[in-house]
């Protein structure tokens, strides 16, 4: 008799797991999912996107050796111009507080021109950093800026990163101008 | 016929017009006439009690007006003749660099 009802349990377990899977199927073919930028999720769907990618970015970058020398200036007169040249149309600068993709990607790109509450030692963070810079994340507008750059050239705007929430608008554009004074005289 | 020959000039001069705007983007030295300078006059306005020789910040940004703070320190401001408005205000009213 046991064995009996053991088997019909199993059954039952199966055919339910198969319709969750068939609706799920059905539900992605329907697109009754809403796909906008402008459609929030759910708190639930926002914590496991975070919540993953918080993990996943911790675990990822957990071996990365941090550069003794990042207060190093001419990192951040290298990191500061490759900043401006490609960054701050998303994550801003002083004297600047939105732009058309900070009101409009979602998940929308933090300020990091902004003083953040500090999360951790700034030795993690600068790994953290790194590596989102490298690999970008996932199905955000962060792209990987490792193709096409190497890992002196991030470190420099991690380096940047890290002195920029005290700049003022006038230190920041000195900081990150590629040209030079020298070329007005000669 | 007059038909035919439009649409071939006009099947021609698109591709050459885009190669010609993608060529002029790449060109380097287009590049460096437009590199942004750094507006180094501002520095002679920043708190000097908040301007800490030894910080990086500092330091970085000494280095990017270095050519400008050296005319400054090397003599009279006559040589500032072509500069832009903050160092020519300073001219008029006092040669001293710190009067505000
Ligand atoms: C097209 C917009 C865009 C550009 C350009 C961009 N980012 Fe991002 N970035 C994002 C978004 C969006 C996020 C947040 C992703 C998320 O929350 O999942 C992000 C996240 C980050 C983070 C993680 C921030 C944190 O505190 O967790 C760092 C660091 C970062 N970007 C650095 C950079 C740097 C450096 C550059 C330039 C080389 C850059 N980004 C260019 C959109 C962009």
């Amino acid at each position: 008799m046991a064995p009996r009802k053991f088997l019909s349990c199993i059954k039952c377990l199966a055919v339910a797991s198969g319709i969750a899977v068939a609706t799920g199927v059905a539900f992605i073919y329907s697109g009754l999912y809403p796909m906008g930028a402008d459609d929030r999720h759910t708190a639930l769907t926002t914590w496991t996107l975070e919540t993953l990618r918080e993990r996943s970015i911790s675990r990822a970058s957990a071996g990365i050796d941090v550069p003794a020398d990042l207060d190093n200036p001419e990192r951040l007169l290298a990191g500061g111009a490759d900043y401006n040249d490609m960054c701050v149309g998303c994550h801003l600068k002083p004297g600047k507080t939105e732009s058309d993709f900070t009101l409009g990607l979602y998940p929308a790109p933090p300020n990091l021109a902004r003083q953040t509450q500090d999360e951790g030692d700034a030795e993690s963070r600068a790994r953290r950093r790194f590596w989102t810079i490298k690999h970008g994340i996932k199905a955000s507008g962060m792209p990987a800026w490792g193709p096409g750059h190497n890992d002196e050239r991030i470190w420099n705007m991690v380096a940047f990163l890290r002195r920029l929430p005290d700049l003022s608008p006038e230190q920041y554009q000195i900081v990150t101008a590629r040209g030079s004074t020298d070329s007005d005289y000669h | 016929m007059k038909r035919k020959i439009l649409c071939w000039q006009v099947t021609l001069a698109v591709p050459a017009l885009l190669l010609g705007f993608s060529a002029q983007a790449h060109e380097p030295e287009k590049h460096m006439k437009e590199a942004e300078k750094p507006e180094c006059a501002a520095m002679k306005t920043m708190d000097p009690s908040k301007m800490d020789r030894d910080d990086p910040v500092m330091q970085a940004m000494m280095q990017k007006c270095r050519d400008e703070m050296h005319q400054d320190e090397s003599g009279p401001h006559g040589s500032h003749a072509d500069h832009s408005g903050e160092d020519k205000k300073g001219n008029e009213k006092s040669p001293s660099k710190h009067e505000h």
